[in-house]
């Protein structure tokens, strides 16, 4: 499976995934976290936005390489907590002084002594807020998946938990063959590899439109 | 940044600065991030020893007959346990408590020793969750059952219903339930969402179809794409801040479960941090007595976790465990310095009355075991270390029981002083916990990568960039 090539007017390359099936991406491998980045920074330098590094661990400097904006994961979570403060209140304001208003001691329910109330306000604030960070963690990394085209390549399926990879997706509107492997080969690649998609049991494989090379 | 060899350095190789010791390794002997995965996979991956199925035996044996007890507490009533007039409050809440508290070392080590950036945590930091995971659920079936009619559990529940009925969210008891949910979500996703990558990792090197769908479908499809790490990185930074807070709000509330009332030996101020110190000397001592056998039993381990880092889990034991015996000393002082006629009798039976042998085995141990651990020489040898850990947590229990307990054995009214004998319905279910806990931990040795492989691998020397702006 992973002997087959493929020539792209005249560029040769190995194939992943189903020849038939359009070009998912151009993949790559990496020996060491710098040459990732110095990959990145190239690819990125030449004007290719949709192209993705897959790494064992999180590696510092390479977002800044890709040009990746800071995660907005904090804001969602702190729309999750002050929301979660909100709720908490209601929750415990709302029943103890107004449907069911609780008298002790003769008390008048009107003075209402907030501070009873902000335990609970504090222990669902950090619920909500972590139930947001994680849930927002899985929706913002696109998860969760089933499959992913890149998982028809070998090489990277086994050792993904290895190596650095990097993939250059064929939407990509600067995305061409012989450019993206010259450039990535340039940046000390090595198994640069054109992914295509896998070929579906159920449908026969029939895609409306193939991508193939340039 | 890094120093190279062209730059004018005194000393050869850019060694330290004079007066600065190098860091400990993380991970000995140079080994290299596949080691690491292999290491830590092994575990998983390897055939189930012969031990791991006599310890599950035991352990399950246990937690069933905990079970059949609380079943059998469950269809005749809270009578078969010890707990009458005056202690109504006995083994239930002493375990409920004990268990609550002990979780908390383990988001101690996890997340402010994170955010502290304290790195010998890292080989120790998954297990600790997973302990305060379990020590959650264990504390979690007392609360349930305690109430006696467990099917009117939902009226702790702000549910709108027909009775017009309401929470009183003025109560302690409630903030419990609250605290406790909310611990037990935090700090299982806190412990999930850290495992992700590294669950994705068995996905990636399963060989069976069957290990392949399980571990694909706990990994959520994990790549470990950069954009994917980015948003990891903020979840685990905030996930860490937010279990940091639990950490002190937790214990605080359990602790105004007595601090609240008015009963001698349970009304003060100091209960708080009482237990939030008595919590984490518990936990670390709870680390140590997992982690020791561990490294034992799987021997590819001995250069994850090292003896530096379970040193320094010694060196928080020891802290937390002298924090706790000023408390006791500062609650004797204060019994006296009050005044108070009736928190003087609460102390002085404490230590003289009929239950005193719990006071007087818990002070024997808090005050002395966790003071041996100022020897190097103790807190390096592993096998002395790990029965040490055992006696703490044994002191620690007592310690549970003497304030909950034994407080409330001697309150105002001498016609109401009493004491309490367990019956074996409460011995079989507190035995139960242990075996429920033990039990979701042995599981957890043998499913669930122990160790977070991203964060060791991350931290080995030449894992990072050397230079960590943009190009080569």
């Amino acid at each position: 499976m992973g002997s087959a090539t493929q020539s792209f007017h005249g560029h040769h390359l190995p194939v992943a995934g189903s020849i038939r099936e359009p070009l998912h991406a151009i993949g790559a491998r990496f020996d060491s976290p710098e040459s990732l980045i110095g990959a990145a920074d190239a690819l990125r330098s030449a004007g290719l936005t949709r192209f993705e590094c897959y790494t064992p661990y999180p590696i510092h400097g390479l977002d800044r390489a890709m040009r990746l904006p800071k995660s907005i994961l904090s804001l969602l979570v702190l729309g999750g907590g002050v929301s979660a403060i909100l709720i908490a209140l209601s929750m415990e304001l709302v029943p103890t002084c107004l449907i069911y208003p609780l008298v002790v001691d003769g008390k008048p329910v009107d003075l209402v002594a907030l501070p009873m109330f902000v335990p609970i306000v504090v222990a669902l604030t950090l619920m909500i807020g972590a139930v947001t960070a994680v849930v927002g963690m899985i929706a913002l990394g696109g998860m969760p998946r089933w499959n992913h085209p890149m998982f028809a390549w070998d090489l990277f399926a086994k050792d993904a938990s290895r190596g650095f990879f990097l993939s250059v997706d064929a939407t990509d509107a600067r995305f061409s063959v012989r450019g993206v492997s010259e450039l990535l080969e340039n940046a000390g690649a090595g198994d640069i590899t054109a992914i295509h998609l896998e070929t579906c049991a159920h449908d026969g494989g029939s895609q409306p439109e193939g991508r193939h090379g340039n | 940044m890094s120093a190279s060899p062209s730059t004018t350095v005194t000393e050869p190789n850019a060694a330290p600065l004079p007066g600065v010791l190098p860091r400990a390794p993380q991970v000995l002997n140079d080994r290299s991030p596949l080691w690491v995965t292999d290491a830590v996979c092994s575990i998983v991956e390897g055939k189930t020893p012969l031990w791991w199925y006599a310890a599950i035996a035991l352990s399950g044996s246990l937690a069933a007959a905990g079970g059949a007890c609380i079943l059998y507490m469950i269809c005749t009533g809270v009578g078969v346990w010890g707990s009458n007039s005056p202690a109504f409050w006995a083994w239930d809440i002493t375990n409920f408590i004990f268990w609550v508290s002990m979780a908390h070392a383990g988001s101690f080590i996890s997340a402010v020793l994170f955010l502290t950036r304290q790195k010998w945590s890292l080989s120790v930091s998954r297990a600790a969750e997973a302990m305060t995971v379990f020590a959650i659920v264990c504390a979690g079936v007392y609360p349930a059952i305690h109430i006696g009619r467990v099917w009117y559990v939902w009226f702790l529940a702000p549910i709108p219903n027909n009775f017009g009925m309401w929470p009183n969210f003025s109560s302690p008891l409630l903030w419990d339930v609250f605290a406790v949910t909310s611990y037990l979500t935090v700090s299982s996703l806190f412990w999930f969402a850290g495992m992700v990558p590294d669950l994705a990792v068995l996905r990636d090197r399963a060989t069976t179809k069957v290990r392949k769908f399980c571990y694909g479908i706990v990994s959520l499809g994990w790549l470990g794409t950069a954009r994917q790490w980015r948003h990891y990185e903020m979840m685990y930074v905030l996930l860490a801040g937010l279990t940091s807070v639990l950490v002190v709000t937790v214990t605080t509330i359990v602790a105004s479960d007595c601090a609240t009332s008015v009963i001698p030996g349970w009304h003060a101020t100091i209960f708080p941090f009482y237990f939030m110190v008595g919590a984490v000397y518990s936990g670390s001592a709870t680390v140590l007595t997992l982690l020791i056998p561990l490294r034992a039993l799987y021997p590819q381990l001995k250069d994850l976790i090292t003896p530096a880092q379970l040193e320094k889990v010694g060196m928080l034991l020891l802290m937390m465990g002298s924090c706790v015996g000023y408390v006791y000393v500062f609650e004797l002082f204060n019994a006296w310095y009050s005044g108070n006629v009736f928190e003087r009798g609460a102390f002085w039976e404490r230590f003289n009355g009929t239950a005193s042998w719990y006071a007087i085995t818990c002070l024997s141990i808090n005050l002395t075991i966790p003071q041996l651990f100022w020897f190097k020489r103790v807190r390096t040898c592993l096998p002395l270390v790990f029965v040490l850990a055992i006696l703490c947590n044994v002191g620690m229990w007592f310690e549970r029981f003497m304030i909950v307990t034994t407080s409330l054995l001697h309150d105002f009214l001498p016609s109401s002083w009493g004491n309490f004998h367990p019956s074996v319905v409460d011995i079989l279910t507190a035995t139960g916990t242990v075996g429920i806990f033990f039990t979701l931990f042995l599981l957890f040795i043998r499913f669930v990568p122990i160790m977070s492989m991203n964060e060791l691998k991350a931290a080995l020397p030449g894992a990072q960039p050397h230079h960590a702006g943009e190009g080569r």
